[in-house]
């Protein structure tokens, strides 16, 4: 019994610990989001849904700023604006910082919910998303994370066919796709096709949320200087969203008073290449990124 | 509570230990333990469902104690009748009720009648179809006197609701498992090493195979309509491997967890895709089931014996049966005659019980003549497995048609390709290992055991590396709904 006892034991352990193994192999090709739950706390955070994940290059604000940006944007279903976010950024912001740079990217679907009635939290889909269910977002290897939310799919870490998206050490996702015309039209089509169908009919304007940016608003000020962006996005996108919050801009204005200022980027739609309409091609994210900065650097 | 869950993982290990270090002195100690265990792994899923268990229980238990003092044949044979009413009652009510309902109230649709009903919203207790036959074998063969009624309560219970075959058997026959409850288990080195082995292959049969399949077969099967028919036909042998992997994995638990207990359970599937007829695949899929209805049907309907007539009746009553037990939808019932029609002209031609053997014994490989019988065997199975898979007749036909239609010859085409190839590569590995291992119980009992401790440990470190790496995606055993 003794000598079945330990053979299982010894063979337990050598089998999780060759699991952990490959675990701790994990990088920024396993996901969209690994990365972000595995750097230490950071002190200058850039936050908002995909639009700004994949659009804000913390090595141009780096550059430009002269300080160690991170990016700390998910995508509209995991980070819209509320308390699971909220939470998330607190645990990733460092206790210690007073001079803190803040990126607070904003558009109508992060301060909107998907539901019959936008104000019941908990019925709020993050919970059960990856930025909801890590609750350690600084340890590396970050098995919470890798258990909780790649279950089912491990053998991604090792086994990936070649991916177009990769996660920086700083947060940014680099999408490498083909900006040939006519893809790039097809997936800008089924993008705004996807938004009308699918989004528009059923997001309603959440007062729950847009409650929570102003909270978040106050949170990071109280560790450095919020600046309130709006990104650029293909027109047909921005026709979407006028429908869906015609009153966006006057709602924006009235949090700017709480930021050192609101920059809307929507003006110059006409002047980027997106990937699908909604995401920034990264040259064209590349030259957002330096806009912003320099647009703070202006104000600073 | 899921073989393939944290849960039992931790469950076993406190079950195991206090059973060989806690209770091992007493024999009513260790079954009670198992009966409180089983309780415990059962009411895991929905506590009311104990109440099922122990009346079935109750009910057995004092049909045969009266049948072992009652000698008169009119009220033994009413005793019988009692259980069997008791027994096949709840199994109608749970699992037929509303299938009855819904046909009754459509054959008077049929003639103009329409007449409101309301169906029931009834919970089917999970493996009640599997612990029903387990308790009336134990009637049925005190009625006949192969077995004498027990006078242990505690055993009985162990008897019916032993956690590791409860929910999906195999379905053991009273004659076998209960007087292996009488006699107090000593540990056995080697049978708890056998037990650990088939318990790693069922994880893997279940985790790596039945699982990866389920995620393309559901969706195929589930939006049928969006795919081609060459998507469809790998929908289909998906759900071939993944119902093999699915049942038969949990079957590989099971016996490897009683032998972790010191008991031993019957073989429940003998590697059925290597078969050469339909008649050989019978005898090696569900094998529980099929000698049940065997011999609790198939020989008091007269068997082989009487003409022609009678054996094919009796041979599609075995199988219709064995069809609708599987669920209360005519698809099941399909399935069930179908395979009835594929043993048909073996039986007539009294060709059905010439494949006794293991396939290419002691030979590497088959011969051509044994591959395509082979082939040829699996390809029936896979249509009869659309029958099962479909939701309804209508569906199943749809599904069928698009094979069949030009859509059959162009290039599959689906999201995850990527992952589907993996899943392909990984069946390939598992037919390879199953083939290496068809003359054992299960693939991996003889296969590294003459290898140097290194390679053997490699390899079974290589499984358990792919069970864990595969592990997670929480898809429930598909024969729980049975």
């Amino acid at each position: 019994m003794k000598k079945l006892l330990l053979k299982t034991a010894i063979f337990c352990f050598a089998a999780l610990l060759l699991f952990l193994l490959i675990l701790s192999q994990a990088d920024g090709h396993t996901d969209p989001f690994y990365i972000r739950f595995t750097s230490p706390k950071q002190t200058h955070l850039m936050i908002g849904t995909s639009r700004a994940a994949q659009g804000l290059q913390p090595s141009v604000f780096d550059s430009i700023l002269n300080i160690k940006a991170y990016n700390y944007a998910f995508t509209v279903a995991h980070s819209p604006y509320g308390e699971t976010y909220l939470n998330s950024i607190k645990q990733k912001l460092k206790e210690t910082t007073s001079n803190g740079l803040f990126i607070v990217t904003v558009d109508p679907w992060s301060i909107s919910s998907k539901l019959e009635k936008p104000n019941d939290a908990e019925q709020f889909r993050e919970l059960d998303l990856c930025v909801g269910k890590t609750p350690f977002v600084n340890h590396k290897p970050n098995f919470i994370y890798l258990i909780r939310n790649l279950s089912g799919e491990y053998y991604k870490i090792f086994l990936q066919p070649k991916s177009a998206t990769f996660l920086h050490d700083n947060g940014w996702l680099e999408v490498s796709v083909s900006m040939d015309s006519l893809k790039t039209m097809a997936r800008t089509n089924a993008k705004v096709e996807d938004y009308r169908k699918n989004l528009l009919p059923y997001y309603k304007y959440s007062s729950l949320r847009f409650d929570y940016l102003q909270q978040t608003i106050e949170f990071l000020n109280q560790h450095g200087k919020v600046y309130l962006v709006r990104m650029p996005i293909h027109p047909d996108i921005m026709a979407i969203e006028n429908e869906l919050m015609a009153d966006f801009t006057s709602k924006m204005e009235e949090l700017a008073p709480m930021t050192e200022g609101y920059f809307d980027m929507t003006a110059s739609n006409n002047q980027y290449q997106y990937v699908d309409g909604n995401h920034l091609f990264k040259d064209s994210g590349k030259i957002v990124s330096r806009k912003i900065a320099e647009w703070i650097k202006s104000i600073r | 509570m899921l073989f393939n869950s944290i849960d039992f993982a931790l469950f076993l290990p406190i079950v195991f230990l206090l059973y060989w270090y806690v209770v091992n002195n007493s024999l009513k100690a260790q079954n009670l333990l198992i009966v409180a265990a089983s309780y415990v792994f059962y009411g895991w899923w929905d506590w009311r469902f104990l109440g099922l268990i122990l009346f079935s229980t109750l009910v057995d238990f004092s049909v045969g104690k009266k049948l072992k003092t009652e000698d008169k044949p009119g009220r033994r044979k009413a005793l019988l009748y009692t259980s069997i009413f008791v027994n096949l009652g709840f199994l109608g009510f749970f699992k037929y009720y509303n299938f009855f309902l819904d046909n009754f109230v459509s054959a008077f649709s049929f003639f103009g009648a329409e007449i409101q009903v309301n169906s029931l919203n009834i919970i089917l207790p999970v493996g009640i179809s599997f612990y029903t036959f387990q308790t009336l074998s134990y009637t049925i063969d005190v009625y006949k006197k192969k077995l004498e009624a027990t006078e242990d309560f505690i055993a009985f219970s162990a008897f019916v609701s032993f956690f590791p075959q409860l929910v999906a058997g195999p379905i053991e026959r009273a004659t076998q498992l209960l007087p292996q409850f009488y006699s107090k288990r000593s540990f056995n080195y080697t049978k708890a090493v056998d037990g650990l082995r088939q318990i790693l292959w069922g994880l893997f049969k279940k985790i790596v195979i039945a699982d990866n399949c389920a995620v393309f077969a559901n969706d195929f099967f589930n939006n049928s309509a969006d795919y081609s028919g060459s998507t469809l036909a790998l929908g289909a042998l998906f759900f071939t491997f993944q119902i093999y992997g699915d049942f038969s994995g949990y079957s590989d638990i099971a016996i490897g967890t009683s032998r972790l207990f010191g008991f031993n359970l019957m073989q429940n599937f003998n590697f059925p895709y290597f078969s050469r007829d339909m008649a050989e695949f019978w005898r090696r899929w569900h094998i529980s089931l099929s000698t049940w209805f065997r011999d609790y049907l198939y020989i008091p309907l007269g068997g082989s014996r009487g003409g022609t007539w009678m054996r094919v009746r009796n041979t599609f009553a075995i199988f219709i049966v064995s069809g609708f037990w599987h669920g209360a939808n005519w698809t099941f019932i399909v399935w069930g005659t179908l395979n009835a029609v594929y043993f048909l002209p073996l039986l007539l031609t009294k060709r059905n019980r010439n494949h006794l053997d293991v396939v290419a014994k002691g030979r590497l490989l088959p011969s051509i003549k044994e591959l395509f019988s082979i082939l040829l065997t699996f390809a029936l199975s896979v249509f009869a497995w659309i029958f099962f898979r479909a939701e309804n007749m209508a569906h199943a036909f749809d599904y069928i048609a698009e094979i069949c239609s030009s859509s059959l010859l162009t290039t599959p085409d689906f999201p995850a390709r990527w992952k589907a190839l993996m899943t392909i590569a990984l069946i390939g590995i598992f037919i390879m290992i199953e083939w290496l291992g068809r003359e054992g119980q299960y693939a991996i009992e003889k296969i590294g055991l003459k290898w140097r401790a290194h390679y053997r440990w490699t390899f079974y470190l290589s499984l358990a590396l792919l069970v864990l790496l595969f592990s997670g995606s929480k898809q429930e055993f598909i024969y729980f709904q049975f």
